[in-house]
């Protein structure tokens, strides 16, 4: 780290790079975002699957680039002796490894825990994975809504009759990446008190499971009485707390603790239904859930609009949101005020908007600026730099095919 | 493995805890169960509404003991001056002070971020909230799926042109917690280098924008064509991958690449199919997604049952889960095996399930037994050890109200 300004709080970190599409990719991107420095190591000769995912334009993929900002590309064929020998010596000068590969496949490269820490005793590794490294459904293939099924996640989403829904968002493969980054940074930490590094095991499948704020202790707790399921548009243990119906858009409204109820019957002007014997706690306003939905909805319908129901609601400080199409999110003046939704700059690609990097430093207001890399871009940068291979030693390898370069 | 030094990678880091519900008490739990120290701070007379929350077997609640266990607690009247004192005493001997009160409640403690840092300058403190510290919505109030809705998220889940659906899983509270728990050790790991404490801005809004793995850049980069919404059952860019419906349950198939896709087809006894101008490749099954969502499900209800259907495609390798109920996952050997469900025993709630610790680090395969605080419990331990208090004046301060107990 320059000892006078860093550009973040990670500078000086080196991290490889064995990911591919969104889990592992996020955890590395978080950590370029923190201003570490990470090698991606691409396998040739067409390197991270998701390069070829849509929107593409001239060839390159905004898909990966957004999950690819602020990284080097290394990209090599990892089954020559020459190929391995550049990943080993790699392994043994970085602080942070991080993979994403089915369960056994980097043992296989060569490059498995047990080997990489003989070389490298202070290293850190993390293995991404769908189920984990072990037990039963370890070498299952998976994506990310396989670990949601299989952590009765999917179960909780759609009509109570009706099939589970999957939001077709990547919630899992994103907060897998979070999960890990957080176990990374533990682990340096430690690392640095004792200098000793280490491996961890972070499953999709964990983190899915982790989302269960309260089913598994509902169901447990209450003896297998209470068997938590989908339920639609409206919480069951809560009440008010779900979607409703306006003329165009939906609103989420939460109001199920005593004092808020009694701030949404004030925007409602029907203060005296505080009193209502059918809503007067949260068991009574559960109980007659369908009649309280109506009532709230038939107030919506009542009104001259969609704006008209805001504003009320707003006055009375009734935690409740409008749901907004991704378009509008986009446009949001919070969204863009903060940052959430960021325009990047790709110099094939041009101007678009990812989301922004979601932690927030008050030492570093700025948020880097990024460059997701072309395939084999810093096969030069690292080789000479990290390994002291002369250009030449590059220029030969790529010429026998193992390194490999490409132009997006 | 080798054996760790210490209780665990945190152990030695000290935490001033003021949060309350799931978002806040996520990210301590996490810290907690990776042996930091957590103060846990209540507001009297009540304390953290989470202690309400179902299940309850006499005053002690499941939903509070899942999300506090490790800590310690200290209830204090915040109206009191004599309340404020200790708290400020208390900032002043710990690492890590965090919050998720609504943006600027902190303030009227007297523990805002510019009070904190004079009294501890290289203190690291995180604010969680709906929706950030700054922007137009940061007042308004906020629970999860406020959020969701904000951040276009929950507009993605549901049948097209239905109504969303609303999770009946806290998925923004939790990965808020786990982002603010990377936050803070990313943000300990550079002060243990520099020194230099900081603030950190952690909302569910940033949170929920985060997971758009595809959906915001193919809307920009697309120039608005792509208007990516909820799709029901399956996802709107590559296919097949969503819920399909068998005799008995739902099963997950992701097999959008051509390698899992070509697998599909000979599980299906179909491998021709493959070469299918129809479902060629994914721009093509995406064409005529109806007519490939008919022939997977047909085929899965010519099988004999759900199980042989399963059977064929693991046979295959294509990435497919069945999509387990909340009891059935509990109960899955792979879960069980790896502690993904753990039982915990409370001493008055007895054993019941919780979601387990989602990180697994390799120099400490043992989970700590952690207890969940009954409310007050640690007003004379911490007091006396880290303030120096002696005991008579924690009980001449708890007989004045100025510090509290209850018996759960």
């Amino acid at each position: 780290m320059s000892a006078e300004s860093p550009v973040h709080v990670l500078e000086g970190y080196k991290v490889l790079d064995f990911t591919q599409f969104v889990a592992g990719p996020t955890v590395t991107l978080m950590m370029a975002e923190m201003g570490a420095e990470v090698i991606k190591v691409e396998v040739a000769p067409a390197g991270d699957p998701s390069r070829v995912w849509p929107v593409l334009k001239d060839g390159r993929s905004g898909y990966f680039v957004q999950h690819n900002r602020g990284k080097q590309s290394l990209c090599l064929d990892a089954k020559t002796p020459e190929g391995l020998a550049i990943l080993k010596e790699l392994a043994s000068r970085v602080d942070v490894i991080v993979e994403n590969f089915a369960p056994g496949v980097i043992a296989r490269l060569g490059l498995g825990y047990d080997v990489v820490s003989k070389l490298n005793p202070r290293v850190v590794m993390c293995s991404v994975s769908a189920f984990g490294q072990t037990g039963p459904l370890a070498h299952e293939p998976g994506f990310d809504w396989s670990g949601a099924a299989y952590a009765g996640t999917l179960h909780m989403i759609g009509l109570p009759d009706g099939q589970p829904i999957v939001p077709t968002i990547a919630i899992g493969d994103v907060s897998t990446g979070v999960h890990a980054l957080g176990a990374v940074a533990c682990a340096l930490l430690y690392r640095e008190r004792t200098g000793k590094g280490q491996y961890l095991d972070c499953a999709l499948l964990d983190s899915y499971f982790h989302y269960h704020e309260a089913p598994v202790q509902l169901q447990s707790l209450s003896g297998g009485a209470i068997r938590p399921k989908r339920m639609g548009s409206h919480a069951t243990y809560t009440a008010p707390a779900g979607i409703f119906k306006g003329r165009e858009r939906y609103f989420v409204i939460f109001a199920q603790i005593d004092h808020l109820w009694a701030k949404l019957c004030a925007a409602m002007g029907r203060p005296e239904l505080t009193g209502d014997p059918r809503f007067a706690d949260n068991s009574a306003r559960v109980a007659h859930l369908d009649e309280l939905v109506g009532l709230i909805e038939g107030w919506i319908a009542s009104l001259p609009g969609d704006d008209a129901v805001m504003a009320a609601l707003r006055a009375h400080r009734v935690p409740f949101a409008p749901v907004l199409t991704l378009e509008e999110a986009m446009s949001h003046p919070h969204l863009r005020q903060r940052g959430t939704v960021r325009r990047v700059r790709d110099r094939t690609l041009g101007e678009f908007d990812v989301p922004g990097f979601p932690l927030r430093f008050s030492e570093f207001p700025r948020t880097l600026e990024l460059q997701a890399p072309t395939l084999g871009e810093h096969n030069e940068q690292v080789l000479t730099r990290h390994l002291g291979y002369s250009a030449g030693q590059v220029r030969a390898l790529e010429g026998q095919g193992v390194l490999h370069r490409g132009n997006c | 493995m080798n054996p760790g030094i210490g209780r665990h990678v945190l152990e030695g880091y000290r935490v001033l805890d003021f949060t309350q519900v799931v978002a806040g008490p996520t990210a301590t739990l996490m810290l907690a169960e990776m042996g930091a120290e957590i103060i846990k701070v209540e507001l009297a007379p009540d304390g953290d509404p989470g202690r309400v929350g179902p299940v309850r077997v006499g005053e002690r609640s499941g939903y509070f003991v899942q999300h506090n266990r490790g800590k310690k607690d200290v209830c204090v009247d915040p109206k009191s001056a004599e309340g404020r004192a200790i708290l400020k005493e208390l900032a002043a001997h710990v690492d890590v002070l965090i919050q998720n009160y609504a943006p600027g409640a902190i303030d009227r403690l007297g523990l805002g971020y510019e009070a904190v840092r004079a009294i501890n300058p290289k203190i690291v403190m995180c604010s969680i909230s709906a929706f950030g510290q700054t922007g137009p919505l940061a007042a308004e109030p906020g629970f999860d799926f406020l959020g969701a809705a904000y951040a276009g998220v929950t507009s993605m889940g549901g049948e097209p042109g239905g109504a969303p659906y609303f999770p009946m899983i806290a998925i923004g509270d939790v990965s808020t917690g786990v982002h603010a728990m990377g936050a803070i050790c990313a943000a300990l790991l550079y002060r243990e280098r520099t020194g230099r404490g900081q603030h950190l801005d952690i909302s569910l809004l940033d949170t929920y924008f985060h997971y758009h793995e595809a959906s915001v850049q193919a809307h920009t980069l697309s120039r608005g064509e792509i208007r990516p919404t909820r799709s029901g059952l399956h996802s709107w860019y590559a296919v097949p991958a969503g819920v399909f419906r068998g005799r008995e349950r739902y099963i997950i198939i992701i097999a959008p690449l051509q390698q899992h896709w070509e697998k599909l087809c000979v599980a299906m006894g179909q491998p021709d199919l493959a070469r299918d101008p129809r479902f060629a490749t994914n721009d093509d099954r995406l064409r005529n997604l109806d007519a490939l969502i008919e022939t997977i499900e047909s085929w899965i209800r010519s099988m004999p049952s759900d199980d042989e259907a399963i059977a064929a495609l693991r046979e295959q390798r294509v990435p497919m889960a069945p999509v387990l109920s909340v009891e059935e996952a509990v109960r899955h050997p792979h879960l069980r095996e790896r502690g993904t469900v753990r039982t915990i025993r409370d001493r008055i709630l007895g054993e019941f399930d919780v979601p387990g610790f989602a990180l697994r680090f390799s120099d400490f395969p043992e989970p700590l037994t952690l207890d969940a605080p009954t409310l007050g419990e640690h007003n004379e331990a911490v007091l006396t050890v880290l303030l120096g208090y002696p005991a008579d004046r924690v009980r001449d301060l708890e007989a004045r109200g100025v510090l509290r107990r209850g018996n759960a």
